[in-house]
């Protein structure tokens, strides 16, 4: 698609068939395969794909980073001059001068030993013959540009002492030391917060304003996408295969995996009822590359010749014929299917995929995944019989089974001499009350730190209360020894955020999920014949009982810890993070499969989250927690449709919505600086420091009532409280 | 930091009292300083019995000698740690522990304090070397060189280092390293070159001994933490920032990647120590290890629990000395 016409003074970056290959003892892997593309100047361009779709190691081989043993083909011209295999020498003054990187996770990327000035510095004297005085001053400068306070003080601290959203802005601050024409930003907020994540974009964009340099965006997130860029390209299996405007791509995708990806995502923007339409299978493995096109085995149009061909990156015209586009036309919509002609303008991702629950693990045909359907289903019946199971819809007000009263837990901060006195503590959950009625999906949402999954430990009996009480069926459970706790167990579950971790490497899957029957000798003779059952339920292979979790992909072995949370019959599922460690195509068949959980086993969820798009997909009710405490409560509807806590608004308006319209015009609340520490929390409402309503609305006298008044949680009306003196309700969405 | 390295010392004084109170329980109640006096033939008269033990502080309880051990408060001036004194020996009136022991040590720290900073020293350049170039030819031969050093037990590779002297003095027909002996003394008084030649004969093979093992510990260390440094992401940003190679390496890998090794250096000082008991005795050296197996001989409680309670010290001491040195290589360590 590139010609040597494509080089004019207008281009910034141009990579050229890029393809990287690591050595390994299966043979070389493919990681990246012939990406092209081109960057203008001071233009935005976001590469999306799921892990392991080779987007990093793309940048990486950009910026010439790679192991040494990374074999790295093709061409990468950097204003018109090829900077791919220079030396140390010639590429060291390119790397940071012209082109600069921002890693994903903020807090191994600046180096522990070194203050953040002297980090900086760094930078700037790698490339210019200043002074230290100077690179000091200029430390100084780039610290304000990208927003943040006191920079002198910050200047002599080391990393350590800043939180993560800092660090990424000092990153970002080394990354513009030097006034790059090109800045790779990868990932460069995954791991924050939401409220910090709107901070840390928007000094990514004071830096490109200060630089005008171009910005090559890697992401997952097409929220983010959709708000920051002008173009994207999109990789799957270390292809590109779709790029183009933004608008064109999010509004008519020409590839079924970018459809596919919109479906999968739940939305903040759309109602409750639509059902998540799900990518079955996983990305392709590196060691085994499918034949033809690498989308065709998940993909529902695929055809004889998407497994032997494999197609190339065409234009397609309205009549529906697929040509390739115009050579140095960078802006040109292009796709990587044979039938892309078939995607019309209204196609929605459920006309094509299957909102289904199942996985597609050993389903090989959609017809075999209608077979699978069915037997989840039938497994779903044999369960109800098998076990207590649901019982008759209830009349009225449904039964409260959990409920929490003024929960408090401390953790005591010991000094750090040999006596290790108790010199305070930090309030990890302050004063929370909740209420899990049967067949209902409760939601915890908060930012890190906020105690929400303590507090989902302390519903548990997981984690001692400091005081307070909690209830299950109206049984106190605090004080109860963990013999007594032993036979509630067994209808309150959990299931672990992170599927790695929470399975035992050296047990089989059966074995995993049949030990909590072992455990409570529910099932002595039969429990074989239970994990199949449970197996299918899940969604699947139960043939597959023999294998272990190293053998399962992130999504099925969450599959496998649901299998294992219900095989007790339980009443209660409590959901810590479930689906956040897995892609979003991934995350929405685990979605899809805990919500008709729910339906057929009429089990109750407590479902602690900090992704408010997930959260208003499944919940029925929300508790907003900041700081260890609940801030707002509602239904579902009235928390989304009529926030009225300035942090709930602030947290549904710092979520990036993947529509790249409704993302540039929405109405935005900013909150300001980080989540103030637990141990030593602001008096009065916890919000205020970072409050935008404190700051921008409130008089004086308004707010000593914030400073010196603890608010404390008011009805509004059905259900509805929040916390807050001056709360009013804002539309936001 | 000043506040750091004060409570690292502070702290450092009850693990002192602990580690006293166990050598002297432990070497009380492992045997009979008397014995080999009762064994005598003919047999020695009661009275000379109970005069040794008296000089020995024997009829006296084992608190109040444990007090008497440390303060020398109600000794007869020969006993007392607080005053200097290490106590009275069974190997005769004249027979001062503490001058012993110190005499000892020098001979020991030559040895072992060499051999150490040799060690340390070589274990970096190779653990960087290795890591720098890994699945490289060099790094397997260094690898396998580790390997080997660690599989060997010290007083074998000792025997063996000293057969290989042996050898070569015979090939080349001279004297080129002695393979017997310290030699402290043998160029006192000649010009410094002499006296410069003389121990590095002495010297060489067994720092060499006691050298190896740890290198090979040490390398191998320096070598995995290296590589977790080089892959981490802020070396990948000292790159991108347009930093040359060997700065990068320098300033941000090799920085961050020494602060592992200060505690297994740290770590490594009892087993040098132990090392150089075995080193010494195969060599004849007159050191410390030569001094604890005849204090051991002779039942020589008071020796006994000089020698434990020094080596407790020393280790003690270059847990200190790495604690501090964390200190200064990681400041997230000293803000604390």
């Amino acid at each position: 698609m590139t010609t040597e016409n494509t080089i004019t003074t207008d281009t910034a970056l141009e990579v050229d068939a890029l393809s990287v290959t690591f050595p390994s003892d299966d043979g070389p892997l493919p990681a990246v395969r012939e990406v092209s593309y081109t960057l203008r100047r001071g233009e935005a361009l976001g590469i999306v794909g799921e892990s392991g779709s080779g987007k990093s190691v793309t940048s990486m081989a950009v910026m010439g980073l790679l192991p040494k043993n990374a074999k790295v083909e093709g061409s990468v011209r950097l204003m018109g001059e090829e900077i791919l295999g220079l030396p140390d020498k010639a590429i060291s003054e390119v790397r940071g001068q012209k082109i600069a990187m921002i890693f994903q996770d903020p807090l191994t990327s600046l180096n522990p030993v070194y203050t953040i000035g002297y980090q900086i510095a760094e930078a700037v004297l790698a490339h210019n013959a200043v002074g230290k005085q100077k690179a000091w001053e200029r430390s100084r400068e780039l610290l304000e540009i990208v927003g943040i306070p006191s920079p002198d003080q910050r200047l002599r601290q080391y990393p350590h002492e800043l939180s993560g959203g800092m660090r990424q802005r000092v990153v970002i601050a080394i990354a513009m030391a030097n006034d790059p024409d090109v800045i790779i930003a990868d990932e460069p907020t995954t791991a924050l917060d939401v409220t910090v994540q709107a901070q840390v974009l928007e000094a990514l964009q004071s830096a490109r304003r200060e630089t005008g340099a171009a910005l090559v965006l890697i992401t997952h997130d097409l929220g983010v996408v959709a708000g920051q860029v002008e173009r994207v390209a999109v990789m799957y299996g270390g292809r590109i295969v779709e790029s183009g405007p933004v608008e064109e791509v999010f509004y008519r995708p020409r590839m079924p995996y970018a459809l596919g990806l919109l479906g999968s995502l739940p939305r903040l923007d759309e109602a409750r009822a639509e059902r998540l339409t799900p990518i079955l299978g996983t990305p392709p493995s590196l060691v085994a590359m499918p034949q033809g096109c690498t989308f065709a085995p998940r993909c529902p149009m695929a055809r004889e010749q998407c497994h032997t061909e494999e197609p190339v990156l065409l234009r397609t015209l309205d009549n529906g014929d697929r040509v390739p586009a115009q050579p140095g036309d960078a802006d040109a919509h292009v796709a990587a299917c044979h039938f892309s002609d078939e995607l019309r303008a209204d196609t929605r991702p459920e006309d094509l995929f299957r909102a289904t629950a199942v996985d597609t693990e050993g389903v090989e045909s959609v017809e075999e995944l209608d077979e699978a359907e069915a037997s989840v289903a039938g497994a779903a019946e044999g369960f109800g019989s098998a076990g207590e199971g649901p019982e008759p819809e209830p009349e009225g007000e449904p039964e409260v089974l959990l409920r929490a009263e003024d929960l408090v837990k401390n953790f005591p901060i010991r000094s750090k001499g040999l006596l290790k006195r108790k010199v305070g503590d930090v309030q990890a959950v302050s004063g929370v009350s909740l209420e899990l009625r049967e067949r209902e999906t409760l939601a915890l949402v908060g930012e890190s730190g906020c105690g929400k999954s303590t507090t989902a430990r302390l519903l548990l009996n997981l984690v001692r209360l400091t005081s307070g009480g909690v209830s299950y069926m109206g049984k106190p459970l605090q004080g109860l020894t963990d013999k007594q706790m032993r036979p509630l167990r067994r209808d309150l579950q959990i299931v672990f955020q992170d599927p790695f971790a929470s399975l035992d490497p050296r047990m089989t899957v059966a074995d995993i999920i049949a030990e909590p029957m072992l455990i409570h000798r529910t099932r002595n003779g039969d429990a074989k014949k239970r994990v199949k059952e449970l197996l299918e339920l899940v969604g699947l292979n139960p043939e597959h009982g023999s294998r272990y979790p190293h053998e399962f992909s992130g999504g099925q072995r969450q599959r496998i810890g649901v299998a294992r949370a219900l095989s007790l019959n339980p009443k209660v599922l409590v959901l810590d993070e479930p689906v956040s460690a897995l892609d979003v195509s991934i995350q929405a068949g685990v979605i899809n499969l805990l919500e008709d959980l729910q339906e057929e086993l009429g089990l109750s969820y407590l479902f602690v989250s900090h992704d408010l798009s997930v959260v208003k997909h499944i919940a029925d009710r929300v508790a907003v927690m900041y700081l260890g405490k609940i801030v707002e409560t509602a239904t579902t509807e009235q928390l989304f449709e009529a926030p009225a806590h300035p942090y709930t608004q602030a947290l549904i308006s710092a979520i990036p919505l993947p529509d790249p319209v409704k993302e540039r015009t929405r109405e935005r609340i900013v909150v300001t600086g980080d989540v103030p520490s637990p141990a030593d929390p602001p008096s009065g409402c916890r919000f205020r420091t970072r409050c935008p309503k404190f700051a921008n609305e409130l008089s004086e006298a308004e707010r000593s009532k914030c400073v010196d008044q603890v608010p404390e949680l008011r009805e509004r009306g059905s259900g509805h409280r929040d916390a807050c003196h001056y709360s009013e309700v804002v539309e936001l969405l | 930091m000043l506040v750091y390295t004060v409570r690292r010392i502070l702290g450092a004084i009850p693990v002192l009292v602990l580690a006293s109170l166990l050598t002297f329980v432990m070497i009380d109640v492992s045997g009979d300083p008397l014995a080999e006096l009762r064994m005598q033939t003919p047999a020695p008269t009661e009275e000379v019995i109970q005069q040794e033990s008296e000089r020995l502080y024997l009829d006296r309880s084992m608190p109040e000698r444990y007090w008497l051990w440390i303060t020398g408060v109600g000794g007869n001036g020969d006993i007392g740690l607080l005053q200097g004194e290490f106590g009275p020996s069974t190997q005769g009136q004249q027979y001062e522990i503490g001058p012993a022991i110190a005499e000892r040590l020098w001979t020991t720290l030559r040895l072992v304090g060499i051999a150490m900073m040799l060690a340390l020293g070589l274990a970096i350049i190779a653990g960087c070397v290795s890591a720098m170039r890994q699945y490289s030819k060099l790094d397997y031969t260094l690898t396998f060189i580790g390997f080997l050093c660690l599989a060997m037990p010290t007083f074998w590779l000792a025997g063996i280092v000293q057969a290989s002297g042996v050898e070569l003095n015979q090939l080349v027909g001279g004297q080129v390293f002695n393979t017997i002996g310290d030699g402290r003394y043998n160029a006192e008084g000649q010009p410094l070159w002499d006296q410069f030649a003389n121990a590095f004969a002495h010297m060489a093979l067994p720092t060499l001994v006691l050298m190896l093992t740890s290198f090979a510990q040490w390398s191998r260390y320096q070598r995995t933490s290296m590589l977790e440094v080089l892959n981490s992401d802020y070396v990948r940003l000292a790159r991108a920032k347009g930093l040359r190679n060997k700065t990068v390496i320098r300033r941000h890998a090799l920085r961050t990647a020494l602060i592992p090794l200060t505690t297994v250096f740290a770590l490594g000082v009892a087993g040098i120590i132990d090392g150089a008991i075995l080193t010494e005795t195969v060599f004849q050296w007159r050191g410390l290890g030569d001094f604890f197996i005849t204090a051991v001989e002779n039942n020589d409680s008071y020796a006994l629990m000089g020698w434990l309670l020094l080596s407790g010290v020393l280790v003690i001491l270059a847990n200190l000395i790495a604690d501090l040195l964390y200190g200064v290589l990681d400041p997230r360590i000293r803000y604390e």
